[in-house]
């Protein structure tokens, strides 16, 4: 009996620790990439993907009044996952797309688009990760919003529907 | 290629790990257990895990950027130590050498002279948690994933992370976590065999002795890289993931205690079991709170939860079954339950009581946050205050029962000695602080308390000395003992006295504060090829003493990042510590930090002591496994 009641205590004792452990788990704890919203755009210059002759510069995101900025790469699954929402933003809200192809091959990020379709206006090659250091970019996809040449928005990973009305909204 | 040959070696390992689980259970049922073949079977676990561990550091030393591990956490460019000790700076690899470390436990523990039923029962056991982190590895955490097409550079290469103190750290701790493995599996071994017994006590001690010492060498080089690198001015911050190592540390040091005394009497047996078990179980939870990103907030975008649910159901299988074990098999103490109170063993209960209420502190301090967001949303920082207020004072009691300890007799009591022996140190020690009050002019009272205890325990330590016949017996609990009061006298001293300036400063211009003066001479900028640095020049003077000190800012290109880069001047009675702060220049204006440190240089020889008498423990008992 004495043992039954050690054990039943024993027992209550672990599932209460699991319980509380488990729902930390769940709990949800997002990384807010607050450093770069407010900021300019760092200055760069990389070769672009679609027009061999003409350089993507820091320049070209202020070419329009809202700019999407996504780093991309054809070997990174998210990738592949979020971009349709890429093509939305593209086909029916009318953005302004440039991609950053993130240390990756130009023959792989051709078939990669050819196969998904090309939802961007211009694409900046980055073969070694120099630009996206530059933007603090934590691990690709990442994608930034830019106004007047200033971010001021930024998302880590794919994009999902809430985060492209967000940015609609940011229009 | 390489991670194939990887991951078929853990694959290896797993199957002739239930290989052997299944085979000793059901010898066992048949009570004809072959131990050769339980011996062999477990050595080649050792061995394919080994081998998997090689093909990894392998994958990393080749930058082979097809292993999904490789391309996240490192960079053809890093030097080849960093390539190498990256393998185990990310979570993938850290699970591998900590199974690497586990089996390798198990291994050497084959050798030890004991009982054969016991001896493979313990690696029994020992297989029993090599199972569960290898079904973890392989199905949640694989080391050999790979990317296709392979990427052509890697992710990682982070200036602050490469540093060899924090390279070599983990290693150490993984030593000191997991060893309390074997030492897990032991006791539940001799308390399911009812062979918990004094001579368990001996047999266990080799084996806790090099734990403890392990983690206590963790444990400090992980304080030395963050005095040296973070740039704070501090050894210890009562950071969550320096806590979650220090809990384990606060229970092993409370067994290797009562396993002393438990060789001795029997009294101590079933407390010895329940430390046992508590020990490892307080590392596994440590290794579960940093490697599942609770503690962590920015590693917590690579966490995934079903990791750290499998590992948290894991340890909590473990916990149960370990505790259920003790409940129905622990010793009953066969001698009567009465300890003399003026006795090293009960003395060492005290010294007990106090490791234990530590712990709790430190783990509540630890896990109330966590618990306070999770439950209710609400988020609060438990500070170095909350520790101070709540450990200081009853360290200084500690202190007191530590250096009477040694000097009492195990099991009786003689009143006159002891007087005469406290009056001698109480009068030494009054003169010692007397002169160290007046040196540092300080009267506060938790300060003169403070130094009086510690220094009580050093002289009670000088006394040990002159009373022992032959030192050589004593000579680990002598320096680990005169380690500790050294370490808690430096540590009053230096947060007691510690100076900070933090002032901005102008190119010519001289600060002075009490017997400081800071005179910043001039600015240099310099271009190196991973990064920029801009390097301030000072002239410090202390009294009569006077010396340069040159920080700098470095800004990193790859990746973007700027970091302060401290400069020391070590002296015996303190440090001289200066720091650019990374917040933007002002024209020729910058803000500095300047950190006077007293006894700085005590506190890092003060853990060496204490490690040696840990080490000097280990080779007196190898003649005794």
């Amino acid at each position: 009996m004495q043992y039954k009641a050690k054990i039943i205590i024993l027992s209550l004792l672990l599932i209460l620790i699991f319980l509380f452990f488990y729902k930390v788990l769940l709990t949800e704890k997002t990384y807010h990439p607050r450093s770069m919203i407010g900021k300019s755009v760092p200055e760069f210059s990389i070769e672009n993907f679609k027009d061999a002759n003409r350089k993507i510069t820091n320049q070209d995101l202020s070419a329009k009044e809202t700019i999407i900025l996504n780093f991309w790469a054809s070997w990174c699954v998210p990738c592949r996952v979020e971009h349709p929402m890429l093509l939305e933003l593209k086909k029916k809200n009318k953005l302004f797309l440039i991609g950053i192809n993130f240390k990756d091959s130009a023959s792989n990020a051709k078939k990669f688009l050819n196969e998904l379709g090309d939802p961007f206006d211009s694409i900046g090659s980055d073969p070694k990760g120099e630009v996206a250091i530059h933007f603090g970019v934590y691990g690709i996809p990442e994608t930034y919003v830019i106004k007047k040449n200033k971010i001021v928005f930024r998302h880590i990973g794919p994009l999902n529907q809430d985060v492209v009305n967000k940015i609609v909204s940011l229009k | 290629m390489i991670g194939t040959f990887g991951h078929i070696s853990l694959i290896s390992a797993l199957i002739l790990n239930i290989y052997l689980l299944l085979s000793y259970s059901l010898s066992s049922l048949k009570k004809n257990i072959n131990f050769r073949k339980t011996k062999h079977l477990n050595f080649l676990i050792s061995l394919f895990i080994f081998l998997a561990f090689i093909f990894l550091l392998w994958s990393f030393a080749i930058s082979d950027f097809s292993n999904t591990a490789v391309y996240q956490n490192s960079h053809s460019q890093k030097p080849l130590f960093y390539k190498i000790s990256g393998s185990w700076g990310n979570h993938e690899g850290s699970m591998v050498l900590f199974i690497l470390i586990l089996s390798f436990f198990s291994s050497f523990f084959s050798f030890s002279r004991i009982n054969e039923n016991l001896k493979y029962l313990t690696i029994f056991f020992q297989n029993i948690l090599i199972l569960f982190f290898l079904v973890f590895l392989i199905f949640t955490s694989n080391p050999f994933d790979i990317i296709s097409p392979t990427p052509k550079e890697g992710l990682g290469l982070n200036p602050i992370l490469q540093d060899p103190l924090l390279s070599i750290h983990p290693p150490f701790l993984y030593v000191g976590y997991v060893g309390f493995s074997i030492i897990f599996s032991f006791a539940l071994a001799g308390l399911y065999l009812q062979e918990f017994s004094m001579l368990w006590s001996k047999q266990a001690s080799f084996w806790i002795i090099i734990a403890w010492t392990f983690l206590t060498i963790g444990i400090g080089l992980g304080s030395i890289w963050a005095y040296y690198e973070l740039g704070w001015g501090g050894f210890w911050f009562w950071d969550p993931v320096e806590n979650a190592s220090l809990v384990p540390w606060l229970a092993s040091t409370a067994l290797l205690h009562s396993n002393i005394a438990s060789m001795k009497t029997e009294k101590f047996l079933s407390w010895t079991a329940l430390l046992a078990i508590v020990t490892f179980t307080t590392s596994l939870l440590g290794t579960f709170l940093v490697r599942s990103g609770i503690l962590n907030s920015v590693h917590a975008f690579a966490n995934d939860p079903d990791r750290g649910l499998y590992i948290l159901a894991a340890i909590m299988i473990i916990t149960f079954f370990a505790f259920l074990i003790f409940i129905l098999k622990f010793p009953k103490d066969r001698a009567p339950n009465i300890l003399v109170f003026w006795s090293r063993g009960s003395f060492i209960l005290i010294n007990n009581c106090f490791m234990i209420f530590f712990l709790v502190v430190v783990m509540v301090g630890t896990l109330y946050p966590i618990f306070l967001d999770a439950i209710f949303d609400k988020s609060i920082s438990v500070g170095p205050n909350y520790y101070n207020a709540l450990l200081a004072p009853f360290v200084i009691v500690l202190l007191w029962f530590m250096a009477h300890g040694p000097l009492l007799d195990w099991y009786k009591f003689n009143k006159l000695s002891l007087i005469k022996i406290i009056f001698k140190i109480s009068f030494l020690t009054l003169l010692s602080t007397l002169i160290v009050i007046f040196y540092f002019k300080d009267i506060s009272l938790l300060f003169v308390l403070g130094v009086f205890f510690s220094l009580y325990l050093i002289i009670s330590v000088l006394f040990d000395v002159f009373k022992q016949k032959v030192i050589s017996k004593n000579l680990a609990r002598i320096v680990s003992h005169f380690g500790f009061g050294i370490l808690i006298f430096s540590i009053f001293v230096n947060s007691f006295l510690s100076k900070e300036i933090d002032v901005p400063i102008k190119v010519g211009q001289t600060i002075k504060r009490d017997t400081i003066e800071i005179q910043f001479k001039n600015i240099v900028k310099s271009q190196e090829q991973n990064f920029e640095e801009i390097i301030g020049n000072f002239l410090v003077k202390d009294g009569t003493k006077s010396f340069e000190l040159s920080p700098s800012l470095r800004k990193y290109f790859q990746p973007s990042q700027v970091t302060s880069e401290t400069s020391i001047k070590n002296t015996i009675l303190g440090d001289y510590y200066l720091a650019i702060n990374l917040s933007e220049f002002d024209g020729d204006k910058i803000m500095i930090r300047f950190y006077h440190k007293p006894l700085m240089m005590w506190i890092w020889t003060s853990i060496i002591l204490i490690i040696l008498g840990g080490f000097i423990r280990i080779f007196k008992k190898q003649d005794a496994i």
